[in-house]
């Protein structure tokens, strides 16, 4: 019973770093145009950011952090120009094998030249692996902790700034339709291009949890992570923002179980024989799409 | 009595790639009228609300709103400057309310927008009732409020529709135009894009005809309905 909770907690936390990956893919998605398919590689690569800033400046986590949160930022400030045609030309399969050629370098980089692909791990004192509450066998650290009640109160401001401000109504008709965005008078290119800072800054804090929750990173910690959000949009709805944050904990919950109780990794199959049930049973996924 | 120029079109023409959907059109907006363009599908009545919006590229020519020089100038600018332009299909946000639908539409309004919802809510009531509903669930004739209502949310000196009456049923069709005359006594200045020539021009001031990317008669809205040629082309052949 106490290791049943000690799962739904682990499965809720890797859920909702699912969850965070979700937010940005989609608002690209929606409100650029863009496929962007290396957006959770850029995440990772903020991880390697604080991680080397952790080591220059001899374990100082809050300069790390911050460093991962710029790092994230820059990354999708330097991007924008390389998809600023592909959007006006509303080029969504073209933004996505671009976003793959992306995705490739980035993993190479991460796999090969960096800690010369060592796997990099991250000190007790930035993961907070130390238990917090325990309770008989299960554990719940302040790692996941904050995992979890850092990305929820992201996902609340993301949802405020999105659904009660005048820029997220903006945001919401471009999204919906940019014909009629800038009927109404919105400059629809230069307000998209805030969707590329919103995704920066949620991709830097997604890093920050990530690095707290697994303690480490590798090469192609990308590659996996874009695989679950692909299977998490497809399994929602692709472009359904809440319904994806939904489908996002379940996967994370489903996933952890699965680890924990059956023998080897058989996560990543079962997410995806998921998504093709639920494509079989509703092709435009679980909450409907909204591209 | 002095002419006061809302809108001024002087030689434009817009081309789509190699099709010239424009050639060399001028007309012009006056203060409190209501000036009708005619024309069958692809005449180029669209294409040019959509030239003085900033949204089709004109190739040649200028467009002058208010005595000033508008042809370059991008969209959002030309909105917040009193064009607005209530879109074929009337371009509802479906997934969103009506109340953010309204909203939107003061977009570059920085104070004050409560006051334009009242007198939106006091002209449609229904819209009022209807505030926190999403807009995809409205009626037809209901969404066609909400377009109207949103085009005014800007406070227009120009306002721009194209194609209102479409996918209306007759007596929608009538309120419609009821609505036009009423706005345009309440003083709103509009530029009417329409197929349904005869309502569009018994109640236009003026009127131009479009035909293939061309203007090829213009003049007094009475004049052009009992024009030979608009009768037969436009108004259903022989006379009433």
């Amino acid at each position: 019973m106490e290791l049943l909770f000690a799962q739904i907690i682990n499965g809720l936390a890797l859920g909702s770093i699912y969850g965070l990956l979700i937010l940005g893919f989609t608002l690209l998605l929606l409100v650029a145009g863009i496929f962007h398919f290396a957006y959770p590689h850029m995440v990772v690569f903020a991880i390697y950011i604080a991680w080397l800033t952790l080591n220059a400046t001899a374990g100082n986590v809050a300069l790390a952090s911050l460093a991962a949160i710029g790092g994230s930022l820059g990354m999708a400030i330097a991007i924008e120009p390389i998809f600023r045609p592909l959007t006006k030309r509303a080029a969504l399969i073209v933004s996505m094998v671009v976003s793959l050629g992306i995705s490739v370098v980035f993993t190479d980089i991460m796999s090969r030249v960096l800690h010369r692909g060592v796997p990099i791990g991250f000190p007790l004192y930035f993961t907070g692996k130390a238990p917090i509450i325990t309770v008989g066998l299960a554990v719940i650290s302040r790692g996941q902790l904050l995992t979890v009640v850092g990305s929820i109160i992201t996902v609340v401001i993301f949802l405020y700034l999105l659904y009660r401000t005048s820029t997220g109504r903006s945001l919401r008709a471009i999204a919906q339709n940019s014909f009629v965005a800038q009927l109404v008078g919105i400059p629809v290119v230069r307000t998209s291009r805030l969707s590329y800072l919103i995704a920066g800054l949620v991709g830097g804090l997604t890093a920050v949890f990530i690095a707290m929750f697994l303690g480490c990173s590798y090469g192609t910690l990308g590659d996996m992570l874009a695989l679950k959000v692909i299977c998490v949009a497809l399994f929602a709805g692709m472009g359904n923002l809440v319904g994806g944050l939904i489908c996002a904990l379940i996967l994370g919950v489903v996933e952890t179980f699965v680890i924990g109780y059956l023998p080897g990794d058989w996560s990543n199959a079962i997410a995806f024989a998921m998504v093709m049930v639920v494509i079989l049973w509703k092709p435009d996924g679980l909450f409907g799409s909204r591209v | 009595m002095a002419k006061n120029n809302v809108l001024k079109v002087e030689d434009i023409s817009v081309s789509y790639g190699p099709v010239e959907a424009l050639r060399h059109i001028s007309l012009e907006v006056n203060e409190g009228e209501i000036v009708a363009l005619i024309g069958a599908n692809g005449a180029g009545k669209s294409t040019l609300l959509g030239a003085v919006l900033g949204i089709n590229r004109v190739l040649s020519g200028t467009i002058l709103f208010m005595g000033k020089d508008i042809t370059q100038t991008p969209t959002d600018k030309i909105v917040a400057s009193g064009i607005c332009l209530i879109p074929e299909g009337r371009g509802i946000l479906s997934l969103m309310t009506v109340l953010e639908n309204l909203q939107l539409g003061a977009y570059h309004l920085k104070a004050n927008i409560n006051e334009y919802l009242e007198r939106v809510y006091r002209r449609f009531p229904v819209l009022g009732e209807r505030s926190k509903q999403v807009a995809g669930t409205l009626s037809g004739g209901e969404q066609q409020m909400l377009s109207i209502g949103r085009g005014l949310m800007s406070a227009p000196r120009l306002m721009m529709m194209d194609e209102p009456s479409l996918g209306l049923s007759p007596v929608l069709v009538s309120v419609l135009f009821k609505t036009i005359v009423a706005l345009n006594k309440e003083g709103y200045t509009i530029l009417l894009s329409e197929q349904n020539a005869r309502k569009a021009l018994e109640c236009a001031h003026r009127g131009y005809v479009f035909e293939t990317g061309n203007l090829v008669l213009f003049g007094d809205a009475r004049e052009l309905a009992s024009n030979p040629r608009v009768r037969q082309s436009y108004l259903g052949g022989a006379a009433e």
